[in-house]
């Protein structure tokens, strides 16, 4: 698979998922298990390559990294807000 | 400039009663200083952890710099009315340099850096290797990792499903048992890893620690998924006349290091000969002369912890290339398992990372999210995982007490020659 190719479908997959599971959010295992026959380090460069893009974007529990579309689900500062100064 | 809050942390305070130094001393200290209200809030919050007897930090989120995928753990607090200086206080690993060395004035640098950008407060070091850089809000976090790039020359580490900063002892700097260049690897393996360390590449987390000699300063066998421990293959090197100044009293065994009493004259057999796990030594009273059979011997490397001034590592020197230790997670904590009893440890390293390599693509073909390396090998036997993934050879090595396993199963064509019995003919003789 082109490179091009495999990025819209990881895309693709994210979407799917958001749109059938409500899931917001993808381990790159995931990816893998819905993009058969690509080699798993081909997904993590494409995967890796679209946050640079800004098409994608990391959410890290700081053990490990999963993957979101921008502005969906839990977002920067994930349900906290900074408190006004007073 | 609000003014500045305190809170009563009795149950804190009670830490700084011990004989040790305790961080609450360190941490007030800072804070009247500089007058730093992160400071505060960070004991106010570490109090009512205690009084409620659970965490009040929530972590995870999409802090980071652009382009890294670690290096960055979010973190939050939950009690943000209550301690708002501590409302985002993010932790930023740092990657260390090899065996750890510092100049003063680098020390200085990144102190000012993290007083300025940061709370203050540091962790020298996190148990992965790094720098641990505590307390600091999103939008500092570019700024930060500008000036450590820039002014600092120091890169981000390792964290999240990233190969962790690679870690390693300081080897042959400072310690004269290191058989190999620990901190020649260490940064080797960073170099040639950076994509790993900086995105997001595997089920999980991924630990290298490299130490010189197997007393493994590093625990690399205990807590890295890849652990190479530096061993030797001739024989270990004896200063007969020095072995006869510790028997004489001469010398202090362990380096002086029990010095604090008298534990009575030095007994050779006692404390070396008979602690010996392969009982490969033997101490000549006659002769006054130790003999070693190095061929049983096991590397724990005791006898020259005893007698660092008469035994020393061969010189034949290489490393033990081990994998899958990790905590207790998942089925209990594990050590790593020998894979590669003795590799050569040349620049560039190639058959190392060529090993590391398979084993990686194996794990991220096959391996289940937040899986180690450990578990994976666990699940498929480690029979399998070195001879079909790696393409390794079984070796006696790889069997945990060779010598005392007699059962070995062979397939017909690894036997010369294949089976000489008819079993048809047997089952006659002796019906099942």
């Amino acid at each position: 698979m082109e490179k091009e190719e495999l990025k819209q479908k990881i895309i693709e997959v994210i979407e799917k998922k958001i749109k059938i599971a409500g899931k917001s959010k993808v381990y790159l295992k995931d990816l893998q298990k819905d993009i058969p026959g690509v080699s798993p380090r081909d997904i993590k460069n494409a995967a890796n390559e679209l946050v640079r893009e800004g098409k994608l974007e990391y959410f890290s529990t700081g053990s490990t990294v999963m993957f979101g579309i921008p502005g969906v689900g839990m977002g920067l500062e994930a349900g906290t807000e900074k408190p006004k100064e007073e | 400039m609000s003014e500045i809050k305190k809170h009563d942390t009795p149950l804190v305070d009670q830490l700084k009663t011990g004989p040790w130094p305790s961080f609450v001393d360190d941490i007030y200290i800072y804070a009247e200083k500089y007058k730093k209200q992160t400071c505060f809030d960070i004991m106010g919050q570490l109090e009512l952890s205690y009084k409620n007897k659970e965490t009040h930090w929530k972590h995870g989120g999409i802090v980071g710099v652009f382009g890294y995928g670690g290096g960055v753990i979010g973190r939050y607090s939950d009690q943000q009315e209550q301690f708002p200086a501590v409302w985002a206080f993010h932790t930023v690993r740092v990657h260390q340099p090899g065996g750890k060395w510092y100049h003063t004035s680098y020390l200085k640098k990144l102190c000012d850096l993290w007083d300025h950008r940061g709370s203050g407060i540091v962790n020298f070091h996190g148990s992965t290797g790094d720098i641990i850089l505590l307390g600091t809000v999103t939008e500092q976090l570019e700024y930060i990792f500008f000036d450590l790039t820039h002014q600092l020359k120091q890169d981000l580490g390792g964290s999240g499903s990233n190969l962790r900063t690679p870690s390693s002892c300081m080897g042959k700097s400072r310690c004269q048992w290191s058989c190999i260049d620990t901190m020649a690897i260490e940064y080797e393996l960073s170099m040639e890893f950076q994509d790993e360390i900086h995105r997001p590449s595997f089920p999980y987390k991924f630990k290298i620690k490299v130490s010189g000699c197997p007393i493994d300063c590093v625990a690399a066998i205990a807590r890295a998924d890849l652990s190479i421990i530096g061993t030797w293959v001739d024989d270990i090197r004896i200063d007969q006349e020095a072995v006869r100044a510790y028997v004489g009293g001469e010398l202090k065994p362990g380096g002086n290091s029990h010095s604090d009493r008298d534990w009575g004259p030095f007994d050779i057999k006692k404390e070396v000969i008979e602690l010996c796990p392969t009982q490969c030594m033997y101490w000549d009273e006659n002769e006054k002369k130790l003999y070693i059979n190095n061929k049983e011997c096991n590397r724990c490397m005791h006898c020259m912890a005893v007698m660092p001034e008469a035994l020393w590592p061969g010189t034949d020197t290489g490393a033990t290339i081990l994998m899958g230790s990790k905590a207790p997670i998942l089925e209990g904590a594990q050590l790593s398992s020998v894979i590669v009893p003795f590799m050569r440890m040349e620049p560039p390293y190639d058959e190392l990372k060529e090993v590391t390599r398979k084993a990686w693509d194996f794990w991220m073909e096959v391996g289940k999210n937040r899986e180690r390396l450990g578990e994976l090998i666990q699940r498929i036997g480690l029979n399998r995982f070195i001879t079909e993934v790696l393409g390794l050879p079984a070796v006696p090595q790889h069997i945990r007490e060779p010598r005392s396993n007699p059962y070995v199963f062979w397939k017909e064509e690894e036997v010369p020659g294949g089976w000489t019995r008819d079993a048809a003919e047997f089952r006659k003789r002796h019906p099942a």
